[in-house]
Protein backbone atom coordinates (compact mmCIF):
# COMPACT_ATOMS: atom_id res chain seq x y z
CA UNK A 1 0.00 0.00 0.00
CA UNK A 2 2.92 2.31 -0.40
CA UNK A 3 2.15 5.50 -1.92
CA UNK A 4 -1.67 5.38 -0.91
CA UNK A 5 -4.10 8.61 0.19
CA UNK A 6 -6.31 8.43 2.67
CA UNK A 7 -4.90 6.77 5.92
CA UNK A 8 -4.70 9.75 8.37
CA UNK A 9 -2.45 9.95 10.92
CA UNK A 10 0.19 7.49 11.74
CA UNK A 11 0.98 8.10 15.73
CA UNK A 12 -2.26 7.78 17.27
CA UNK A 13 -3.85 7.15 20.73
CA UNK A 14 -3.19 3.46 21.48
CA UNK A 15 -0.54 3.02 18.38
CA UNK A 16 2.50 2.67 20.75
CA UNK A 17 1.59 -0.38 22.29
CA UNK A 18 2.52 -4.15 20.65
CA UNK A 19 -1.34 -5.53 21.34
CA UNK A 20 -4.38 -4.01 23.01
CA UNK A 21 -5.41 -7.65 23.78
CA UNK A 22 -4.47 -10.65 25.41
CA UNK A 23 -6.25 -12.84 22.97
CA UNK A 24 -3.95 -10.86 20.15
CA UNK A 25 -0.56 -12.65 21.18
CA UNK A 26 -2.24 -15.88 21.78
CA UNK A 27 -3.06 -15.67 18.03
CA UNK A 28 0.40 -15.33 17.58
CA UNK A 29 1.54 -17.98 19.44
CA UNK A 30 -1.10 -20.23 17.64
CA UNK A 31 0.38 -18.93 14.35
CA UNK A 32 3.76 -19.76 14.87
CA UNK A 33 3.01 -23.08 16.32
CA UNK A 34 1.15 -23.69 13.70
CA UNK A 35 3.98 -23.50 11.47
CA UNK A 36 6.52 -25.00 13.91
CA UNK A 37 4.69 -27.80 14.21
CA UNK A 38 3.45 -28.30 10.57
CA UNK A 39 -0.28 -28.35 11.37
CA UNK A 40 -0.78 -25.84 8.31
CA UNK A 41 -0.57 -25.71 4.72
CA UNK A 42 0.66 -22.33 2.57
CA UNK A 43 1.86 -19.37 4.24
CA UNK A 44 0.37 -17.33 6.51
CA UNK A 45 1.05 -14.16 4.63
CA UNK A 46 0.12 -14.97 1.38
CA UNK A 47 -2.75 -16.12 2.57
CA UNK A 48 -3.76 -13.14 4.34
CA UNK A 49 -3.48 -11.04 1.14
CA UNK A 50 -6.40 -13.68 -0.23
CA UNK A 51 -8.57 -11.73 2.05
CA UNK A 52 -11.39 -9.30 0.67
CA UNK A 53 -9.19 -6.14 0.19
CA UNK A 54 -12.36 -4.21 1.91
CA UNK A 55 -12.58 -6.78 5.03
CA UNK A 56 -8.10 -6.45 4.72
CA UNK A 57 -8.64 -2.73 5.49
CA UNK A 58 -11.34 -3.27 7.81
CA UNK A 59 -9.77 -6.02 10.13
CA UNK A 60 -7.22 -5.00 12.93
CA UNK A 61 -3.85 -6.85 12.33
CA UNK A 62 -4.62 -9.72 14.59
CA UNK A 63 -7.94 -10.17 13.53
CA UNK A 64 -6.02 -11.31 9.92
CA UNK A 65 -3.41 -13.39 11.37
CA UNK A 66 -6.81 -15.07 13.28
CA UNK A 67 -8.25 -15.67 10.02
CA UNK A 68 -5.35 -16.85 7.81
CA UNK A 69 -4.12 -19.38 10.87
CA UNK A 70 -7.58 -20.90 10.76
CA UNK A 71 -7.52 -21.12 6.87
CA UNK A 72 -3.96 -23.06 6.92
CA UNK A 73 -5.34 -25.28 9.30
CA UNK A 74 -8.48 -25.53 6.99
CA UNK A 75 -5.87 -26.42 3.72
CA UNK A 76 -4.34 -28.53 5.78
CA UNK A 77 -6.85 -30.70 6.72
CA UNK A 78 -5.68 -30.78 10.32
CA UNK A 79 -9.83 -29.27 11.38
CA UNK A 80 -12.89 -29.08 9.37
CA UNK A 81 -15.09 -26.58 8.78
CA UNK A 82 -17.33 -26.16 11.42
CA UNK A 83 -14.83 -27.00 14.06
CA UNK A 84 -14.09 -23.62 15.55
CA UNK A 85 -17.76 -22.72 15.26
CA UNK A 86 -18.25 -25.71 17.35
CA UNK A 87 -16.28 -24.54 19.90
CA UNK A 88 -17.29 -20.92 19.93
CA UNK A 89 -21.13 -22.29 21.07
CA UNK A 90 -19.48 -24.52 23.65
CA UNK A 91 -18.02 -21.67 25.07
CA UNK A 92 -20.79 -19.48 25.14
CA UNK A 93 -22.04 -22.33 26.51
CA UNK A 94 -19.91 -21.62 29.84
CA UNK A 95 -17.73 -24.38 28.71
CA UNK A 96 -14.02 -23.85 29.49
CA UNK A 97 -11.25 -24.00 27.03
CA UNK A 98 -9.27 -27.74 27.95
CA UNK A 99 -6.05 -27.33 29.09
CA UNK A 100 -3.12 -29.76 28.94
CA UNK A 101 0.64 -29.25 29.71
CA UNK A 102 3.65 -30.86 28.74
CA UNK A 103 6.85 -28.45 29.82
CA UNK A 104 9.39 -30.68 27.13
CA UNK A 105 7.38 -29.59 24.36
CA UNK A 106 7.07 -25.92 25.48
CA UNK A 107 10.11 -25.38 25.96
CA UNK A 108 10.96 -27.51 22.11
CA UNK A 109 8.62 -25.25 20.42
CA UNK A 110 10.48 -21.94 22.02
CA UNK A 111 13.79 -23.59 21.16
CA UNK A 112 12.23 -23.68 17.46
CA UNK A 113 11.99 -20.44 17.11
CA UNK A 114 15.85 -19.52 17.47
CA UNK A 115 16.20 -21.82 14.13
CA UNK A 116 17.84 -19.38 10.93
CA UNK A 117 17.73 -19.76 7.52
CA UNK A 118 19.74 -16.99 6.34
CA UNK A 119 20.12 -16.05 2.35
CA UNK A 120 23.31 -17.51 0.83
CA UNK A 121 25.57 -16.20 -1.17
CA UNK A 122 24.93 -15.32 -4.56
CA UNK A 123 28.40 -15.05 -6.92
CA UNK A 124 26.69 -15.46 -9.97
CA UNK A 125 24.28 -12.90 -9.80
CA UNK A 126 23.22 -10.81 -13.16
CA UNK A 127 23.72 -7.21 -11.65
CA UNK A 128 26.19 -6.10 -9.31
CA UNK A 129 26.13 -3.05 -7.18
CA UNK A 130 26.29 0.41 -9.09
CA UNK A 131 24.16 -1.49 -12.52
CA UNK A 132 21.08 0.44 -13.30
CA UNK A 133 17.84 -1.82 -13.14
CA UNK A 134 14.23 -1.29 -13.98
CA UNK A 135 11.25 -2.75 -12.25
CA UNK A 136 9.52 -4.23 -14.97
CA UNK A 137 5.46 -3.59 -15.61
CA UNK A 138 3.75 -6.26 -14.37
CA UNK A 139 0.73 -7.71 -12.57
CA UNK A 140 1.26 -10.41 -10.79
CA UNK A 141 -1.75 -12.83 -9.49
CA UNK A 142 -1.26 -13.72 -5.84
CA UNK A 143 1.51 -13.10 -3.55
CA UNK A 144 4.23 -10.73 -4.55
CA UNK A 145 7.06 -8.93 -2.92
CA UNK A 146 7.55 -6.28 -5.61
CA UNK A 147 5.38 -3.55 -4.48
CA UNK A 148 3.41 -1.12 -7.23
CA UNK A 149 4.98 2.19 -6.33
CA UNK A 150 7.86 1.05 -7.34
CA UNK A 151 7.15 -0.77 -10.93
CA UNK A 152 8.37 0.70 -13.73
CA UNK A 153 10.68 2.96 -11.86
CA UNK A 154 14.79 2.98 -12.57
CA UNK A 155 16.70 2.49 -9.64
CA UNK A 156 20.42 2.04 -8.61
CA UNK A 157 21.96 -1.40 -7.25
CA UNK A 158 23.36 -0.99 -3.91
CA UNK A 159 24.03 -4.38 -2.82
CA UNK A 160 23.27 -7.94 -3.81
CA UNK A 161 21.61 -9.44 -0.95
CA UNK A 162 22.08 -13.18 -1.69
CA UNK A 163 19.87 -15.99 -3.22
CA UNK A 164 16.24 -16.82 -1.69
CA UNK A 165 13.54 -18.80 -3.01
CA UNK A 166 11.19 -16.43 -5.25
CA UNK A 167 8.22 -16.00 -3.25
CA UNK A 168 5.82 -14.92 -6.36
CA UNK A 169 5.47 -19.20 -7.06
CA UNK A 170 5.25 -20.42 -3.79
CA UNK A 171 5.64 -19.59 -0.22
CA UNK A 172 9.12 -20.51 0.41
CA UNK A 173 8.97 -22.91 -2.51
CA UNK A 174 9.90 -21.22 -5.82
CA UNK A 175 13.57 -21.70 -7.32
CA UNK A 176 16.53 -19.46 -5.37
CA UNK A 177 16.84 -16.42 -7.46
CA UNK A 178 19.21 -13.53 -6.22
CA UNK A 179 17.90 -10.56 -4.16
CA UNK A 180 19.12 -7.07 -4.99
CA UNK A 181 19.08 -3.68 -2.60
CA UNK A 182 17.39 -1.14 -4.89
CA UNK A 183 17.46 2.19 -4.19
CA UNK A 184 15.42 4.85 -6.10
CA UNK A 185 14.93 8.29 -6.40
CA UNK A 186 11.63 9.58 -4.41
CA UNK A 187 11.48 11.47 -7.70
CA UNK A 188 11.08 8.71 -10.25
CA UNK A 189 8.55 7.06 -7.59
CA UNK A 190 6.53 9.97 -6.51
CA UNK A 191 7.42 12.95 -8.52
CA UNK A 192 8.09 17.00 -7.31
CA UNK A 193 7.60 16.76 -3.77
CA UNK A 194 7.43 19.75 -1.10
CA UNK A 195 9.58 17.85 1.28
CA UNK A 196 12.26 17.26 -1.70
CA UNK A 197 13.67 14.07 -2.80
CA UNK A 198 15.04 10.77 -0.68
CA UNK A 199 15.87 7.88 -1.32
CA UNK A 200 13.72 4.83 -0.82
CA UNK A 201 15.61 1.00 -1.03
CA UNK A 202 13.87 -2.07 -1.57
CA UNK A 203 15.03 -5.96 -1.83
CA UNK A 204 13.89 -7.07 -5.35
CA UNK A 205 14.26 -10.57 -6.35
CA UNK A 206 16.39 -11.24 -9.85
CA UNK A 207 13.01 -11.95 -12.04
CA UNK A 208 11.45 -8.28 -11.28
CA UNK A 209 14.01 -6.09 -12.78
CA UNK A 210 15.60 -5.94 -16.24
CA UNK A 211 18.83 -3.59 -17.10
CA UNK A 212 18.28 -0.13 -17.30
CA UNK B 1 -13.57 2.77 22.81
CA UNK B 2 -17.10 2.38 20.92
CA UNK B 3 -19.68 -0.02 22.33
CA UNK B 4 -19.39 -1.96 18.77
CA UNK B 5 -15.53 -2.22 18.88
CA UNK B 6 -16.35 -3.79 22.37
CA UNK B 7 -18.17 -5.94 20.30
CA UNK B 8 -16.21 -7.23 17.82
CA UNK B 9 -13.18 -7.52 20.03
CA UNK B 10 -15.19 -10.05 22.31
CA UNK B 11 -16.27 -12.11 19.15
CA UNK B 12 -12.22 -12.07 18.27
CA UNK B 13 -11.83 -12.64 21.49
CA UNK B 14 -14.38 -15.61 21.76
CA UNK B 15 -12.44 -16.94 18.19
CA UNK B 16 -9.31 -16.90 19.45
CA UNK B 17 -10.30 -19.06 22.47
CA UNK B 18 -12.43 -21.44 20.09
CA UNK B 19 -9.78 -22.12 18.10
CA UNK B 20 -7.19 -22.58 20.93
CA UNK B 21 -9.68 -25.26 22.28
CA UNK B 22 -10.36 -26.98 18.82
CA UNK B 23 -6.22 -27.55 18.81
CA UNK B 24 -5.58 -28.49 22.39
CA UNK B 25 -8.82 -30.88 22.56
CA UNK B 26 -7.28 -32.69 19.01
CA UNK B 27 -3.97 -33.23 21.36
CA UNK B 28 -2.09 -31.41 18.84
CA UNK B 29 -1.16 -28.17 21.21
CA UNK B 30 -0.66 -27.74 25.02
CA UNK B 31 -1.57 -24.67 26.93
CA UNK B 32 2.01 -24.44 28.23
CA UNK B 33 3.73 -24.41 24.21
CA UNK B 34 1.01 -21.08 23.79
CA UNK B 35 1.82 -19.84 27.14
CA UNK B 36 5.54 -20.23 26.29
CA UNK B 37 5.59 -19.15 22.70
CA UNK B 38 3.53 -15.65 24.47
CA UNK B 39 5.75 -15.25 27.46
CA UNK B 40 9.20 -15.63 25.05
CA UNK B 41 8.09 -12.85 22.51
CA UNK B 42 6.52 -10.21 25.48
CA UNK B 43 9.46 -10.73 28.14
CA UNK B 44 12.72 -12.38 26.24
CA UNK B 45 12.77 -10.61 22.77
CA UNK B 46 12.00 -6.47 22.64
CA UNK B 47 13.89 -3.61 21.96
CA UNK B 48 16.19 -3.91 25.11
CA UNK B 49 18.11 -6.39 22.81
CA UNK B 50 18.75 -4.15 20.44
CA UNK B 51 19.86 -1.68 22.72
CA UNK B 52 22.57 -3.92 23.68
CA UNK B 53 23.99 -3.99 20.22
CA UNK B 54 23.77 -0.48 19.11
CA UNK B 55 25.72 0.60 22.54
CA UNK B 56 28.30 -2.51 21.70
CA UNK B 57 28.51 -0.67 18.27
CA UNK B 58 29.41 2.48 20.26
CA UNK B 59 32.11 1.82 22.60
CA UNK B 60 33.75 -0.71 20.51
CA UNK B 61 34.95 -0.12 16.71
CA UNK B 62 35.41 -3.62 15.83
CA UNK B 63 32.09 -4.32 16.71
CA UNK B 64 30.58 -1.94 14.92
CA UNK B 65 32.10 -2.88 11.57
CA UNK B 66 31.06 -6.29 12.38
CA UNK B 67 28.10 -5.11 12.70
CA UNK B 68 27.71 -3.23 9.87
CA UNK B 69 29.03 -5.85 7.56
CA UNK B 70 27.03 -8.77 8.71
CA UNK B 71 24.25 -7.69 10.77
CA UNK B 72 23.23 -11.44 11.96
CA UNK B 73 26.34 -13.02 12.77
CA UNK B 74 27.70 -9.41 15.44
CA UNK B 75 23.68 -9.94 16.59
CA UNK B 76 24.63 -13.54 16.91
CA UNK B 77 27.60 -12.58 19.05
CA UNK B 78 25.32 -11.15 21.74
CA UNK B 79 22.93 -13.81 21.88
CA UNK B 80 20.51 -12.49 19.69
CA UNK B 81 18.76 -14.43 16.69
CA UNK B 82 15.61 -17.04 15.48
CA UNK B 83 12.91 -16.31 13.42
CA UNK B 84 12.60 -12.91 11.09
CA UNK B 85 16.45 -12.26 11.98
CA UNK B 86 17.55 -14.91 9.45
CA UNK B 87 19.63 -11.72 7.17
CA UNK B 88 19.61 -8.89 9.38
CA UNK B 89 21.39 -5.74 7.69
CA UNK B 90 22.24 -2.72 10.30
CA UNK B 91 22.15 0.67 8.80
CA UNK B 92 23.82 3.53 10.14
CA UNK B 93 22.86 7.22 10.80
CA UNK B 94 25.62 9.66 10.03
CA UNK B 95 25.52 13.28 9.95
CA UNK B 96 24.48 13.25 6.51
CA UNK B 97 22.42 10.10 6.36
CA UNK B 98 18.85 9.58 8.09
CA UNK B 99 17.39 6.02 7.96
CA UNK B 100 13.82 4.83 8.48
CA UNK B 101 12.37 1.25 8.22
CA UNK B 102 8.85 0.13 7.04
CA UNK B 103 7.14 -2.93 5.49
CA UNK B 104 4.80 -1.61 3.02
CA UNK B 105 3.83 -5.27 1.94
CA UNK B 106 2.89 -6.65 5.38
CA UNK B 107 4.94 -6.15 8.69
CA UNK B 108 8.35 -7.17 9.01
CA UNK B 109 10.31 -6.44 11.62
CA UNK B 110 13.79 -7.83 13.06
CA UNK B 111 12.13 -9.64 15.84
CA UNK B 112 15.18 -11.27 17.95
CA UNK B 113 16.17 -8.15 18.47
CA UNK B 114 13.28 -5.13 18.35
CA UNK B 115 10.54 -7.88 19.62
CA UNK B 116 6.87 -7.74 17.98
CA UNK B 117 6.50 -4.48 15.73
CA UNK B 118 4.08 -1.75 17.89
CA UNK B 119 0.67 -0.89 16.28
CA UNK B 120 1.32 2.17 14.50
CA UNK B 121 4.46 0.24 12.30
CA UNK B 122 1.95 -2.30 11.35
CA UNK B 123 -0.82 0.13 10.21
CA UNK B 124 -2.35 1.33 6.78
CA UNK B 125 -0.86 4.93 7.56
CA UNK B 126 2.54 4.25 7.78
CA UNK B 127 3.13 1.64 5.62
CA UNK B 128 1.33 3.86 2.67
CA UNK B 129 3.31 7.39 3.66
CA UNK B 130 6.21 6.64 5.21
CA UNK B 131 7.79 5.91 1.73
CA UNK B 132 5.74 9.08 -0.23
CA UNK B 133 6.02 12.08 2.88
CA UNK B 134 8.92 11.13 5.36
CA UNK B 135 9.47 13.81 6.72
CA UNK B 136 5.84 14.18 7.33
CA UNK B 137 5.18 10.90 9.11
CA UNK B 138 8.60 11.69 10.96
CA UNK B 139 7.33 15.12 12.27
CA UNK B 140 4.56 13.29 13.93
CA UNK B 141 6.85 11.34 15.82
CA UNK B 142 8.32 14.66 17.09
CA UNK B 143 11.30 13.64 14.89
CA UNK B 144 12.57 17.02 12.56
CA UNK B 145 15.28 15.56 10.40
CA UNK B 146 17.42 18.66 9.24
CA UNK B 147 16.50 19.46 5.83
CA UNK B 148 20.48 19.21 4.44
CA UNK B 149 20.39 15.32 5.74
CA UNK B 150 19.13 12.74 2.94
CA UNK B 151 16.40 10.39 4.64
CA UNK B 152 16.89 6.64 3.24
CA UNK B 153 13.58 4.97 3.53
CA UNK B 154 14.22 0.98 3.94
CA UNK B 155 11.29 -0.90 2.65
CA UNK B 156 11.95 -4.11 3.96
CA UNK B 157 10.62 -6.40 0.87
CA UNK B 158 12.44 -9.24 1.24
CA UNK B 159 13.71 -11.80 4.22
CA UNK B 160 15.90 -9.42 5.16
CA UNK B 161 15.56 -7.27 8.54
CA UNK B 162 16.74 -3.85 9.13
CA UNK B 163 17.56 -2.36 11.91
CA UNK B 164 19.33 1.56 12.22
CA UNK B 165 21.93 2.19 13.96
CA UNK B 166 21.70 5.57 15.38
CA UNK B 167 23.80 7.85 16.14
CA UNK B 168 25.80 8.01 19.64
CA UNK B 169 24.40 11.30 21.34
CA UNK B 170 26.59 14.10 22.65
CA UNK B 171 27.24 14.36 26.14
CA UNK B 172 27.77 10.57 26.67
CA UNK B 173 31.39 10.62 26.54
CA UNK B 174 32.60 7.86 29.16
CA UNK B 175 29.74 6.44 29.85
CA UNK B 176 29.52 2.47 30.00
CA UNK B 177 27.73 -0.01 27.74
CA UNK B 178 24.71 -0.40 30.17
CA UNK B 179 24.28 3.62 30.86
CA UNK B 180 24.20 3.88 26.71
CA UNK B 181 21.60 1.15 26.12
CA UNK B 182 19.12 2.48 28.45
CA UNK B 183 19.34 5.72 26.12
CA UNK B 184 18.77 3.71 23.04
CA UNK B 185 14.76 3.73 22.09
CA UNK B 186 12.93 1.40 20.55
CA UNK B 187 11.91 4.07 17.48
CA UNK B 188 15.80 5.29 17.43
CA UNK B 189 16.37 1.78 15.60
CA UNK B 190 13.53 1.87 13.35
CA UNK B 191 14.34 5.51 12.36
CA UNK B 192 11.08 7.34 13.95
CA UNK B 193 13.06 8.62 16.71
CA UNK B 194 16.43 9.43 17.90
CA UNK B 195 18.27 7.83 21.25
CA UNK B 196 17.27 9.97 24.41
CA UNK B 197 20.19 12.36 25.29
CA UNK B 198 21.75 11.84 29.17
CA UNK B 199 19.82 13.24 31.87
Amino acid sequence: MGGMHGFGAVVTPGSDVVSHEEWELRVFALSTLVGTERLGAGSGRAIREEMDPAAYLRAGYYERWLWSTEQRLLRKGTMGEREVDGWVARLRGGEAVPRREDPGAAARSVEATTATDPLTSAPDARFGPGDAVRVRRMRPDGHTRCPRYARGATGVVEAVRGLDAFPDIGPYAGPEEPVYAVGFSSVDLFGPSPEGRWTVLLDLFDSYLEPA
Amino acid sequence: MSHDHDRVHDELALRAAALEAVLVEKGLLTTDQIDAIVERYERDLGPQNGARVVARAWVDADYRERLLADGAAAIDELGYGGFEGDTMVVVENTPDVHNVVVCTLCSCYPWPVLGLPPTWYKSPAYRARVVAEPRSVLREFGLEVPSERTIRVWDSTSEVRYLVLPERPPGTEGMDEERLAALVTRDSMIGTGVPSLPA
